[in-house]
């Protein structure tokens, strides 16, 4: 039996069909098209899911798409365009803080509600607030200089 | 030499040379890939859209070894919802079998498997029924509904286990578990044996790993009855050889089967297999007549996808009392686990057998490998491919060489490297080592780290009691190897199809796969720099059989140098027809015709790239007398120095060119918890011309980064029955934000002779660390009396070790 | 890896929720969700009916008042972690929730989900121990008080029962002279505990212990009370080497600590010792008045 559910997805209200099961993740994808948020283990262990819900990160794979009911969802596709991107996508380009891209959604948007909150975070700061989030690519040092550059406005 | 701490290499005097600027919508990235993939607009597997798109989900066993009784799939089939139930049995029935195409070698027991199990299951995970359905989860519903009896066997779950007389048997009808034995000896190792002054023997144990991409594996297949045509969307990194091996099991001809790689959430060899699933999801969309999908969750893939690495090694050193190395013998036991995967799970173990003398003048080498088989998931391919296990028994083979004779580890290596002036250089193999001077590439990395004044400097914090080591390692690494002893087809050359279109834009379509490495990046400032035109003015497309005949795919540190060379080829071709035009145009010799900034120019008279372009389509009439029209190329790319198969001696040239590597690490570890600090962790890295430095330190920090996970942090276990314990990303951990050491990196430039200088990078950083940490590990636990003989290094492990030598933990102690 | 189906009920109370959850046959409750749903994804819960209890504003309340610390069942773990009524009435509680899992965990995690979750690795349970905190649950019989020592049964199984609600936990707030100290060992920053302990002192005015109590995580089937191997320190007015060496000893002798992927029974035996010493220096020092 599906519901309606209500919400702002990236600042424009939207209104979907949801099944009570379903996850957040899926209705974003699948009944959204906002394939950015992607899902890499669906136990929140990975963090490629990544949102911000009500402007705080959490886990799309860990929340039910009915939970949103009226609240507002950010996702990456609300974060920059290609033709004007965020200082923070800027900075992860020119640092080399992704190479297959899979992780660098929810990395973004982890580390957004991190600068919202931490204008000028050290390094130790950024890895522990971003340790929700695995990278298999990187090695994370371009994605910690990237954080801190988008930070200090250091970003060209 | 470059150093990365310093600016970015300006080296842009060799055409395709130099750092491209991926800055196609002028927003500043770096790498052209970067701009969808930070904005959500990547398109990977699973963004695929198809509005009648049905989803599949597999059943999979939850024994590790059991005959199937029974499989009712009543109830599942009559769930809303439910388009298809299948079992391993009707698809079996009407569809081609996998096989490991290596009917030659006589040790190796000749099997075939199809896409699911048919009436025996051999490892927890082995698929076993599909069902399709609307969405994924009325599929997972489905498999709820399905009875499976089971008749339970007992499991082989140690690969030493299973090689005892009396032991359960994986296959009913083999006399025993051996998937694959090779035996081989180079030399007179009993002569070396028996002149030798000493003899040094050492067990090794590397544990199972798995590369771990983010993004798991996955396929959507379309069938079009009406033409009889299959397209698979696969998230693979050889889609060209994954038609190959589609045709095979679907019966439909090359020209029927349309693969396609989107983009990939990462590989690490770990999608360089045909795994069954994709073969299944083909099966299906032939049958359905929908458009279906499978994408592998995450116990799917930690379960039944692919592992890697596990091997035990006992091997024996000769040695002369001067450390000179006299004879080298191992015997390797391979857990190959199920061995129904193509490629197959031997290979990387069989790349240990050839590598093991690494960088050493060893002409008496036996060895003996035993791969075996068990009840556990598939082994195969992973980053590194064999040779981290190698190069780790032997570089700490050489630090206890070292420690046995009370010399410097330098001073043994020194004493075994292969010699300046021996290279190039056949290794006893018959690997033919092109590469720069490894006493220099020493000197350089010992200069870097200082050597001398650090050695004192960690002996007197150890004097202190503190645990801190100092450990080096150096390793050689064949590169894009050819296939064809290892999968019985395919080979190593590579295709690019590279087209100059009518507007002075260039689009290249090429046979490897990027999966995260910024191939379009590269590729596009190798092919601009050929053809004189801004890097932004070259599109780069790969992963899609439909429009370039064939393609080996990236694996093998494989890209820059067959892919690579490919578009340096094609490039040259089109821009010589160019400079032909040019000619034409300006009334000169093609000799006489520059290339530059985008001109052809012969004196003062210019004619821009552009115009010559639209010349060759849309004014032909300007062409040459007799030439044909239009700027586009199809070139196969095969270096020739390759062989497919081993001589009569056993000796084979696998690799078309050779990458070098040598790393110096400097760790604390903390005695009343058993973790590693890495204090300091150096690297000199050669792989030939440098295209993108900016690019190669990525590949190299995130080989750095999976080398310190499968030493400090990761591990596959299973229980004793044969039951997977690492099936989530919380018990099968990786490295996190803060766990990956900083890394100096050093450049060195030999150029290969193959187009382009290129040696291939991407894996020698995650071959040679984990023996330089071992060695530091080892270094800093010298007075404790541990002898660090596993590549496991994880602090349970440490605990463990120091446990067993009588030291306990200090509660009071101010640290750890 | 999806959930199976269940049917799905926001309660806009308390009332509706114990309603809610009786009527069920198989109610789960749904606060933060970061426990609750891997398992509905893994199909290793399958409730028929999920109460949602995040849209009930009273859960989310927190305050302190006759010598209790009071939160709400739905306080988040990051609120606990970040602001200042668990900062300065029950510290720690603070410290054990910033040690859980992830700030994206963290933002939907909630102190009563994690403690009526039960896993016997996790912090807050420990801390509860520590600090003989007790929670209120509510169900069809109305309200009743369980105290920490009577809340973990097993592994992921509390004394609450099926169709009652956890709706606040309370801890003895934080006076001047207690001292408090969570430290553990993880893996990676974020990762449960291999093993971890929680420390709970009080010294007087003259600086001698009059209160001494301990519990471990990662160290048995529950939360382990290792307040007994720590009784001797009532009545000291030091730490000094020989008793800590004891202490860590009785330890040692007193937990059986599982044996799994990310550590052996031995070893987390070892880490118990280490760890509460390091637990007692600093929960004795955070005692030290004045500071």
């Amino acid at each position: 039996m599906t519901m309606k559910v209500s919400f702002s997805l990236n600042g424009e209200p939207v209104e979907t069909d949801a099944e009570p099961r379903e996850l957040l993740v899926d209705v974003l994808r699948d009944r959204l098209g906002r394939t950015g948020t992607h899902a890499g283990c669906e136990q929140g262990s990975c963090g490629a899911c990544t949102i911000l819900v009500d402007g705080h990160s959490v886990r799309s794979c860990l929340m039910l798409a009915a939970q949103v009911e009226g609240c507002d969802v950010v996702t990456i596709e609300g974060i920059g365009s290609p033709e004007g991107l965020h200082p923070l996508q800027r900075a992860m380009s020119e640092h080399h803080g992704l190479q297959c891209g899979f992780c660098t959604p929810g990395v973004v948007l982890s580390a957004i509600e991190l600068l919202e909150t931490h204008p000028d975070p050290s390094r130790s700061e950024i890895e522990r607030w971003m340790s929700g989030s695995i990278c298999r690519c990187t090695g994370y040092s371009g994605i910690v200089d990237a954080v801190s550059a988008a930070a200090r406005g250091r970003v060209r | 030499m470059t150093d990365t701490a310093t600016a970015p290499r300006t080296d842009t005097a060799d055409p395709g040379a130099g750092p491209a600027s991926g800055d196609d919508a002028g927003n500043g990235v770096r790498r052209t890939e970067d701009t969808r993939f930070l904005t959500g607009q990547g398109n990977y597997l699973g963004d695929i859209h198809r509005p009648d798109l049905r989803h599949v989900a597999i059943l999979r066993s939850t024994q590790p070894h059991a005959r199937i009784r029974s499989i009712d799939t009543t109830g599942a089939m009559v769930l809303p919802g439910v388009l298809a139930v299948f079992t391993g049995e009707e698809l079996a029935a009407s569809s081609g079998r996998f096989h490991h195409h290596l009917p030659l070698i006589p040790t190796l027991r000749q099997i075939q498997w199809s896409v699911m199990a048919v009436d025996k299951v051999i490892f927890v995970g082995e698929p076993i029924a599909a069902v399709v359905a609307e969405n994924r989860y009325i599929a997972e519903d489905a498999l709820e509904l399905i009875a499976v009896e089971y008749e339970d066997l007992p499991p082989v779950v140690d690969p030493e286990a299973a090689l005892e007389p009396g032991s359960p048997l994986v296959y009913d009808d083999w006399p025993d578990n051996i998937f694959l034995y090779i035996p081989g000896s180079h030399g007179d190792v009993d002569g070396a044996f028996a002149s030798a002054d000493g003899v040094l023997r050492e067990r090794f144990v590397h544990h199972r790993v798995s590369g771990l991409p983010l993004e798991g594996h996955g396929a959507l297949g379309e069938f079009d009855p009406a033409r009889g045509r299959l397209t698979l969307h696969a998230s693979t990194q050889s889609p060209h050889m994954l038609r190959t091996t589609i045709c095979e099991v679907t019966g439909l001809s090359e020209a029927q089967v349309r693969v396609i790689a989107p983009d990939m959430g990462g590989g690490f060899g770990v999608k360089n297999h045909f795994m069954r699933e994709e073969a299944l999801v083909a099966l299906i969309a032939m049958r359905v007549h929908y458009p279906v999908v499978w994408q592998q969750d995450r116990f799917e893939h930690l379960a039944a996808g692919i592992h890697s690495r596990e091997q035990i090694h006992e091997a024996e050193v000769a040695y002369r009392a001067d450390g000179r190395v006299l004879g080298l013998r191992v015997r390797i036991v391979a857990d190959v686990g199920s061995p129904e995967i193509y490629m197959m799970g031997c290979a990387p173990s069989v790349v240990t057998t050839g590598v093991l003398p690494n960088t050493y003048d060893l002409p008496n080498y036996a060895f003996e490998l035993q791969c075996v088989v068990t009840n556990k998931c598939p082994i195969g391919g992973y980053r590194g491919f064999g040779q981290p296990q190698a190069i780790f028994t032997i570089e700490r083979l050489m630090d206890m060489l070292a420690d046995r004779l009370g010399m410097d580890p330098v001073e043994v290596r020194r004493v075994n490297l292969i010699a300046d002036d021996a290279l190039p250089y056949t290794t006893v193999t018959g690997a033919v080592l092109d590469t720069g001077s490894f006493n220099e590439q020493l000197d350089e990395l010992l200069e870097a780290v200082d050597y001398r004044a650090l050695k004192e400097q960690v002996a007197a914090e150890r004097a202190e009691g503190r645990l801190v080591g100092l450990g080096i390692a150096q390793m050689v690494e064949p590169t894009a190897p050819n296939l064809h002893a290892l999968a019985g087809q395919y080979g190593g050359f590579e295709m690019c199809m590279l087209t100059m279109q009518p507007d002075g834009r260039v689009t290249v379509h090429v046979g490897t796969k990027s999966q995260g490495q910024g191939h379009e990046t590269i590729y596009a400032g190798l092919a601009a720099g050929v053809l004189g035109v801004a890097p932004g003015d070259v599109e780069v497309h790969d992963g899609d059989t439909a429009v370039l005949p064939y393609g080996m795919g990236t694996w093998g540190s494989r890209s820059a140098v067959m892919g690579g060379g490919a578009v340096v080829k094609a490039a040259e071709q089109v821009r010589d027809k160019m400079i032909a035009i040019a000619a034409a145009m300006l009334g000169a010799e093609p000799g006489a015709v520059e290339l530059a900034e985008g001109m052809f120019r012969v004196g003062e008279a210019a004619v821009p790239v552009a115009q010559i372009a639209s010349a060759a389509y849309l004014h032909t009439f300007l062409l040459p007398p007799g030439m044909d029209p239009g700027l586009s190329v199809v070139v196969g790319y095969d270096p020739g120095n390759t062989s497919p198969f081993p001589d009569e001696q056993g000796k084979l040239n696998v690799a078309a060119t050779y990458a070098t590597a040598a790393a110096a690490a400097v760790v604390e570890v903390s005695p009343n918890d058993g973790t590693v600090t890495v204090r300091d962790l150096t690297l000199v890295h050669d792989c030939g011309r440098v295209i993108d430095q900016f690019i190669l330190d990525g590949q190299i920090r995130g080989a750095i980064a999976q080398a310190v996970g499968a030493t400090f942090y990761e591990e596959l276990r299973y229980d004793d029955g044969g039951q997977p314990l690492t099936t989530t990303l919380l018990d099968y951990t990786v490295p996190g934000f803060g766990d990956v050491p900083e890394t100096r990196i050093i450049h060195r430039e030999t150029p290969s002779a193959l187009i382009g200088g290129f040696r291939g990078a991407g894996e020698g950083a995650i071959i040679v660390t984990p023996p330089a940490l071992a060695a530091a590990v080892g270094d800093a636990l010298r007075e404790t009396g541990v002898t660090i003989n596993q590549a496991n290094l994880g602090p349970q492990h440490l605990r463990r070790m120091l446990r067993e030598q009588g030291v306990s933990v200090d509660p009071l102690a101010a640290a750890g | 890896m999806k959930p199976g189906r269940f049917e799905y009920v926001a309660a806009r109370s308390v009332a509706e929720a114990v309603d809610a959850l009786g009527a069920a046959e198989a109610g789960s409750v749904l606060a933060g969700g970061q426990s609750l749903v891997p398992l509905l994804n893994l199909r290793l819960a399958r409730p028929d009916v999920i109460v949602d209890v995040n849209r009930i504003p009273e859960l989310e309340a927190a305050g302190r008042g006759n010598g209790a610390a009071r939160f709400g069942a739905l306080y988040r773990q990051r609120w606990l972690e970040s602001l200042s009524v668990p900062a300065e009435s029950a510290p720690l509680l603070a410290e054990a929730a910033a040690l859980i899992g992830h700030v994206p965990i963290r933002n939907r995690g909630t102190i009563g989900g994690s403690l009526a979750h039960a896993d016997p690795a996790s912090e807050l349970p420990a801390a509860l121990v520590a600090l003989e905190g007790e929670v209120t649950v509510e169900g069809p019989a109305g309200a009743r008080r369980i105290p920490a020592s009577e809340l973990f049964v097993g592994p992921l199984t509390t004394s609450i029962e099926p169709g009652e609600l956890l709706t606040a936990v309370e801890v003895p707030a934080h006076v001047e002279g207690d001292g408090a100290a969570f430290v553990e060992f993880a893996r990676r920053h974020g990762d449960f505990a291999v093993a971890g302990v929680a420390v709970a002192l009080h010294r007087d005015a003259g600086g001698a212990c009059t209160r001494a109590r301990a519990a471990g995580c990662g160290l048995g089937p529950t939360p382990v009370d290792l307040s007994g191997a720590v009784a001797g320190l009532v009545g000291q007015s030091g730490l000094d080497d020989d008793r800590l060496r004891e202490l860590a000893a009785a330890v040692a002798a007193g937990v059986d600590p599982p044996d799994d992927v990310h550590g052996s029974s031995d070893y987390r035996r070892e880490l118990a010792q280490v760890l509460l010493v390091r637990g007692l220096r600093t929960a004795w020092a955070r005692a030290e008045r004045g500071r």
